[in-house]
């Protein structure tokens, strides 16, 4: 029973649908482009992973590295201040660098992926900024592969080995961090407590024997002056050899003393089991499509995701091909129905605007660094989740995405775009605001007050308004005169378009247009 | 402070028998003489979270048991001399001074072994379990917020309103809390900081019925909410303050706390306010390993435990102690081992503190026993579900009828005697169906109405001799029962005054004087 496929029209809403849903703020004319190709050229254009360059030194902290060329395997200072500043200055540019990546998005899933990784093993900072930022590249390259081996190399990577203290897990005194996570949260998923101990899908013994089976790694090289890089050793001493039993969900499946590579034998055993492919798929289903399950998404949709996913050995893309090819996923009533997360937020105002920051190096990194802190401000700290289940939008009923909205997060997005939209933010002697100019002009009809409106909504609200909020916001654009005003006053700026007198009022009114969009709350969905 | 000495060590007998039995004697006389209470209708519970599972054994230590702790936790164990003991059998952690005092000033109570019946070791459904006050894995909602969707089964909309201007709770922060989560909405507002202004743009917006129209409404009612609660709190904080010079600014605790006094001094009548406090999940590191009084752990007790001391000396010096009870919880206590990596994974049953001047004052509930041989993962047994801990505070102090308190949970409720000890004045004294008790009568200042109310609406006003109203005291639902009302008659020259009462079809009027201050 796989799903059925999506056989109606193909036209800028669909596009736009499947555009929001895998990658941030997508623009008008990316819109025209996918509704342009064939539903399965897209789709398979999104799953195609682009390329990212490293991030680069750009602080006076740096002190390894020259300015502009990348740190991500240099050593640190020895001298214990000057490592710890060299580190501060490294997270900033980490920090900064994923918000970059998302402004300069190719036209892929891979930073949705990457979201839904990092919030699906909720690693927290490792301590070693080139530890975390393998780690990432890891979730990022690899996250629409085979999931039964980033498991495999989430277990033993250095960020995930410091996070939930499988460096220090060993036979003498295990720790129980990792073995629990994996399976409550990275694999199987827990289910109702049916009997002392026992979750349906495993048992605290099980979470015992998983601490055996996976002790005697440590980690190494953590901000070194010798080595360019955190690692991950095997110690066989560390390591408990006696045979680990799993209980009776794992058919009590017997793990032998297989040193180094023992983790690996227990993860398949784990995978196995097809409740894996439930867990992983449900998750899929609620990342991308709606966080409520339907008696027809659980009868139908989830069993046709799950297929999909064990055919192929529990590989991402096909899952997501068939999801995204699905009739379900363009039903109009799932159109908007996930609120917007802060990152969302932010680059729904950046990228649907146009607004690839290119001043230098860095002015660009401080802003970026700025979008760091306005996500992290509406509750989203992205090398920090909130904890190991990611952040609670996305798994606490019944709220799920409202999460994301209440009266301090709200505030902070308004501000957002006043700062934006109208007054400019100051970030270290430049002003930071948005020029409508270039976004204006890519619209399909600039000079039409009711054609700019229109892309306006499509590109930020995810339903078609009404006439009334349309009127309303062709009255912000037009200052309240006629809508042919408009048209003069855009063709005289097209006439003079270096003369402020013509430039000024044309990105103004656009400027508060968008400042209007952002605070009406149609804009908070996606 | 005498009374509280009499019952600090009360035994547990057993989990299925009450603490202590209610009713005082002679104290309780000496407090209905000296001692105005105030009504439920002006209390405030204030919940802190510890969150990532604290380890009760190193928290509150059980010195009896200091020789099995150290076969299983000498990595981390605390040292027996530094130890603040409170009772022979008791000693908290060494960071805990402020707390220890509290303690010793009848004010903080350890409710020992809470817990639930088969504990989840997972964070995320424990926490659930904890937030929801039931095991049921379809309870969406918190227990606050059924208590609150009890009375007003229409929340969000038509809210704020004359009845209800403020928030029924606050969570400080940029999140609310699950503990209100209600049917339609949650009852908790995020306020990261009261002396904000708020004023945010306000449009339309219809809903059409689908997930996305839905969406649209609840966050065009945040918006609306956000603006009518911001104003009513951020003229609650102006209008506040706050006397206590021992908030440390660089503890983010005694920061929340400190706003949380003074929006109560404020005028605020939010009724629970919740804050919370991570990074007790201390698989490693909890201790240091060169002292082990120091590291992770006691980092995190002497934030809570000096924002608790610096909070508590405000109310006293606000006058708001009678006001405020406080607890802590967290989702789950630790193993009684401790690992490798000097820390202690995931357990069973924890102490949880109870703070203010109306609580059970003590150690209530003996110390864990532990064995020197354990099986593998042990934690401590439970012995009070966190539930009945719950239901006592809804009963004690915000005087729920035990009956409704029930319906509030799925469990055969366990009444424990808490937070009641300034209730003996409200018991004490008797008020006839037709009447109103004012006290103190005359006044200079501010009264306690007493009345009995029936299940509805009931209106109170303060009017002059000559008939014209001067002051609307409440316009509200009310349940079933006795209330205690505060009412503040600051502002209105000395003289004769009627306050009456119009309830049920029933309208009942008394005397009161108002003397110069």
């Amino acid at each position: 029973m796989s799903l059925v496929p999506y056989n109606g029209p193909w036209t800028r809403a669909e596009a736009a649908h499947l555009l929001r849903r895998t990658i941030f703020g997508p623009t008008h004319q990316q819109i025209g482009a996918i509704a342009n190709l064939s539903m399965q050229d897209a789709v398979n254009q999104l799953l195609t992973v682009g390329n990212v360059s490293p991030p680069l030194a750009y602080d006076a902290g740096e002190t390894v590295v020259p300015q502009g060329q990348t740190w991500v395997n240099a050593l640190y200072p020895a001298n214990p201040v000057s490592n710890q500043l060299c580190e501060m200055a490294r997270v900033k540019s980490l920090t900064a660098w994923l918000m970059k990546n998302i402004n300069y998005q190719s036209m892929d899933i891979s930073q949705k992926m990457l979201f839904f990784w990092q919030n699906h093993f909720g690693v927290a900072f490792s301590s070693d900024a080139r530890a975390t930022y393998s780690y990432l590249e890891l979730l990022r390259t690899q996250g629409l592969g085979n999931v039964k081996q980033l498991v495999k190399d989430v277990t033993i990577n250095p960020a995930m080995l410091m996070f939930l203290n499988g460096n220090t897990n060993s036979v003498q005194h295990p720790n129980e961090n990792y073995s629990r996570e994996l399976l409550e949260l990275f694999t199987i998923g827990k289910s109702d407590q049916i009997a002392p101990g026992d979750y349906s899908t495993y048992t605290e013994m099980d979470v015992a024997a998983g601490a055996k089976i996976l002790s005697g790694y440590v980690v190494n090289g953590l901000r070194s002056s010798t080595l360019t890089a955190a690692q991950a050793l095997f110690v066989s001493f560390l390591h408990d050899n006696s045979t680990k039993t799993l209980s009776y969900h794992f058919a009590n499946a017997s793990i032998t003393n297989g040193g180094a590579n023992e983790f690996a034998n227990y993860i398949d055993v784990i995978f196995q089991q097809p409740e894996v492919a439930t867990y992983l798929c449900t998750k899929l289903y609620r990342f991308f499509v709606n966080y409520e399950l339907t008696n027809e998404v659980e009868t139908n949709i989830i069993p046709g995701m799950v297929q999909t996913m064990l055919a192929n050995n529990y590989d991402v893309s096909p899952v997501l091909f068939d999801l995204f090819t699905s009739q379900h996923f363009y039903d109009v009533a799932l159109r908007g129905s996930i609120v917007r997360s802060p990152l969302e937020n932010v680059f729904s105002l950046f990228n649907a605007t146009e607004s690839q920051i290119n001043v230098n190096l860095a002015t660009d990194y401080n802003i970026y660094l700025n979008m760091y802190f306005a996500a992290s401000n509406m509750g989203l700290d992205f090398i920090n989740p909130s904890s190991v289940a990611g952040w609670e939008a996305f798994y606490l009923a019944p709220a799920f995405s409202r999460l994301w909205i209440n009266s301090t997060t709200i505030k902070f997005r308004f501000d957002l775009s006043t700062g934006l939209f109208v007054f400019g933010i100051p970030i270290n002697g430049y002003t930071l605001k948005i020029d409508t100019i270039p976004f204006l002009n890519n619209l399909s009809l600039p000079s039409s007050a009711d054609a700019v409106i229109s892309d306006i909504c499509e590109l930020f609200i995810p339903k078609p308004v009404d006439a009334s909020t349309h009127s309303d916001l062709v009255n912000i654009l037009t200052n309240n005169l006629p809508t042919f005003e408009w048209t003069l006053q855009y063709n005289d700026y097209l006439n003079n378009p270096s003369n402020p007198t013509f430039v000024d009022p044309v990105r103004y009114r656009v400027q508060l247009v968008l400042d209007r969009v952002f605070k009406m709350p149609q804009s908070q969905m996606f | 402070m005498k009374r509280r000495r009499f019952i600090r060590n009360l035994a547990l007998g057993s989990a299925s028998l009450p603490f202590v039995s209610n009713g005082f004697g002679m104290q309780a006389i000496r407090q209905k003489l000296f001692n105005f209470s105030t009504g439920a209708e002006d209390r405030v519970l204030v919940m802190i979270r510890l969150n990532g599972g604290n380890d009760g054994l190193n928290t509150v230590v059980p010195i009896d048991q200091y020789a099995n702790l150290m076969i299983h936790r000498s990595e981390i164990i605390l040292p027996q001399n530094q130890l603040l003991t409170v009772t022979p059998e008791v000693g908290f952690h060494p960071q805990m001074q402020g707390m220890k005092d509290l303690f010793d000033q009848g004010k903080l109570s350890v409710v020992q072994n809470v817990g639930y019946p088969d504990q989840n070791r997972s964070h995320f459904r424990s926490m659930d379990i904890w937030t929801s006050g039931s095991l049921d894995v379809n309870e969406t909602r918190g227990w606050l917020g059924r208590y609150f969707d009890s009375y007003n089964p229409t929340y969000p909309s038509g809210y704020p309103n004359a009845s209800y201007p403020d928030p029924f709770a606050i969570s400080m922060g940029s999140e609310v809390t699950a503990t209100c989560q209600g049917i339609a909405a949650n009852f908790s507002h995020a306020v990261s900081n009261p002396n904000n202004a708020v004023n945010l743009y306000q449009g339309g917006f219809s809903n059409d019925g689908s997930y996305y129209g839905n969406h649209v409404e609840f966050v065009g009612t945040i918006i609306e909410q956000t603006n009518s609660f911001g104003q009513v709190i951020h003229s609650a904080a102006q209008a506040g303050n706050s006397l206590s010079a021992l908030y440390d600014p660089t503890n983010t605790l005694a920061t929340q706390l400190k706003y949380v006094a003074q929006m109560i001094s404020g005028g605020l009548k939010t009724k629970v306010y919740v804050l919370s406090l991570g990074g007790f999940d201390t698989h490693d590191n909890q201790a240091d390993a060169t002292n082990l009084q120091a590291g992770t752990h006691a980092g995190l007790l002497k934030k809570v435990s000096d924002a608790i001391a610096a909070f508590q000396d405000d109310l006293q010096l606000l006058g708001l102690e009678q006001r405020v009870v406080g607890m802590t919880f967290s989702e789950f206590g630790r193993q009684i081992e401790s690992n490798a990596s000097l820390g202690t994974d995931h357990g069973d049953a924890a102490p949880l503190f109870l703070f203010g001047t109306c609580i059970q004052s003590g150690i209530i509930g003996p110390n864990p026993t532990i064995a020197s041989a354990l099986p593998d993962q042990a934690g401590i047994p439970m012995q009070v579900d966190f539930r009945d801990v719950y239901a006592s505070l809804l009963r004690d102090w915000f005087q729920v009828p035990s009956n409704e308190v029930q319906q509030l949970f799925s469990h055969q409720v366990q009444f424990y005697s808490l937070a009641g000890t300034c209730n003996v004045g409200n018991e004490e004294i008797p008020v006839a169906e037709e009447k109103i008790l004012i006290y103190p009568n005359p006044t200079p200042s501010n009264i306690f109405i007493k009345v009995n109310l029936a299940e509805g609406m009931a209106t109170a006003e303060v009017r002059d001799v000559n008939g014209a109203t001067v002051r609307q005291v409440f316009n509200q639902h009310y349940s079933d029962g006795l209330h205690t009302i505060p009412c503040d008659l600051e502002g209105l020259p000395a003289g004769t005054y009627f306050l009456t009462v119009i309830n049920a079809g029933r309208t009942r009027v008394e005397k009161v004087v108002k003397t110069k201050n």
